[in-house]
């Protein structure tokens, strides 16, 4: 098996890289870094400019694979790849998440379990991962579950919040494009995640990382808000969970950090 | 764009789509004007630089009562855009590093250095010359003249 980083992990949040392996190596699932891959290229915003452009890198980064099953963390590098894969009828695209959750399976996670995390977390699934959902064929786009169970698999607890399901507003070229846009779409979801007591917001895409966690920080130096809710991916809790040390994660070398959280994944359930 | 009109026949103007867009609650991007006044009756989109503003969460795709490719129909509509207007500016920063760094999201120094830390070794095509070459010729193939 082959991990594909994609830009935003490869180049920006390792840590989320650093703690698959460390999850991989625990389940006992041999998987190396498939290297001289590019850009997936970004789904949205490369088929925005250029469709066969982003279907000549794509395939280009499927066959580095050899046939290999490629793993992804990441829900734009997991939709390019994977339709690409389809419209050329070659490789075997996973979602760490769904393959956690399929694979691996619940029971297993919980067993695998060194460390329970005490922490509430507001779930955010990002859009592409379900959507387009014609030819992923998992379970239903609109309520979905399966972060939500994953979640609580590790002894943590999943806090309903407004506006679950929508975007985090970092995609489609609008965050690098009308940024404007992408800063009203996150402010309203970060209302929403604030008016609950939450310890952080746990994701399953690295675009969405950067949108909650640099994005937080911008509004609160551009719209003066305060909001102070850690972003993290969800393999960097399982690492956690599973025993690896915190500092590994890259958590804290994220732009929010708060130290009663860092503390309660330092410390587990007492 | 042929297609995409016969597609737009079917719908029956419910509002579904624009009911479920999330970036139409904060813009002024209206994704049923937009199918249907100007991509179905085959108008330039013209000034509707709104169109950019759509996240692609797909939701309105997901929703459509008739099994209308909404949001697919949209990015096919920017990609007419671009071919008119050429690509916004930022957009086109971000397919420029795509040439050259093989990454619309490259890493600088302080990125190199937290991999360097956590053990990680540096092998994304942006630091393999061969496979980043590689990746640039099929970027300026493609769109080397709209990002000049």
């Amino acid at each position: 098996m082959k991990f594909f980083p994609g830009c935003m992990i490869h180049n920006r949040f390792p840590g989320i890289e650093r703690s698959l392996f460390f999850v991989f190596e625990k389940l006992g699932v041999e998987i190396f870094p498939l290297k001289g891959s590019s850009c997936c290229p970004a789904p949205s915003i490369s088929k925005s400019v250029s469709v066969e452009l982003w279907k000549e890198i794509g395939i280009r980064n499927v066959r580095l694979a050899k046939n290999e099953t490629i793993m992804t963390a990441c829900n734009g590098c997991y939709t390019s790849l994977h339709e690409i894969s389809q419209i050329f009828n070659e490789g075997d695209i996973r979602h760490v998440v769904e393959y956690l959750h399929s694979e691996i399976g619940i029971e297993r996670i919980k067993k695998s379990v060194e460390k329970r995390l005490p922490v509430r977390l507001a779930v955010h699934y990002g859009c592409h991962f379900f959507r387009p959902s014609k030819h992923k064929g998992f379970e239903s786009p609109e309520r979905p579950k399966m972060l939500d169970e994953l979640v609580n698999a590790i002894g943590a607890e999943s806090i309903d919040y407004k506006y679950k399901f929508m975007c985090c507003g970092g995609g489609g070229g609008v965050r690098a494009g009308a940024t404007e846009v992408s800063h009203d779409l996150l402010e309203r979801k970060m209302d929403a995640i604030a008016e609950k007591d939450v310890d952080a917001i746990v994701v399953m895409c690295p675009l969405c990382l950067n949108q909650f966690d640099v994005g937080q920080s911008e509004l609160n130096e551009l719209r003066g808000k305060d909001y102070r809710i850690p972003a993290v991916h969800y393999v960097q809790l399982l690492a956690v969970a599973m025993g690896m040390d915190v500092s590994l994660t890259g958590i804290e070398r994220h732009s929010v950090i708060e130290q009663n959280f860092i503390e309660k994944l330092v410390r587990g359930e007492s | 764009m042929a297609d995409n009109a016969n597609e737009l026949n079917k719908c029956i103007q419910c509002g579904t789509c624009s009911a479920s867009c999330f970036s139409g609650r904060v813009t002024a991007l209206n994704t049923r004007k937009i199918l249907m006044e100007h991509i179905a009756k085959k108008r330039s989109l013209g000034e509707f630089d709104t169109v950019w503003f759509c996240v692609t969460c797909y939701a309105c795709q997901e929703r459509c009562p008739r099994g209308i490719p909404l949001t697919d129909i949209l990015i096919s509509a920017r990609n007419e855009l671009v071919k008119e207007k050429g690509l916004p500016g930022r957009l086109k920063n971000a397919f420029k590093s795509l040439q050259e760094n093989s990454a619309l999201v490259p890493a600088k120094n302080e990125h190199i250095a937290l991999r360097k830390e956590l053990g990680l070794e540096l092998y994304h095509s942006q630091f393999v010359d061969s496979a980043r070459n590689e990746v640039g010729e099929i970027v300026r193939k493609y769109v080397g003249g709209i990002i000049k």
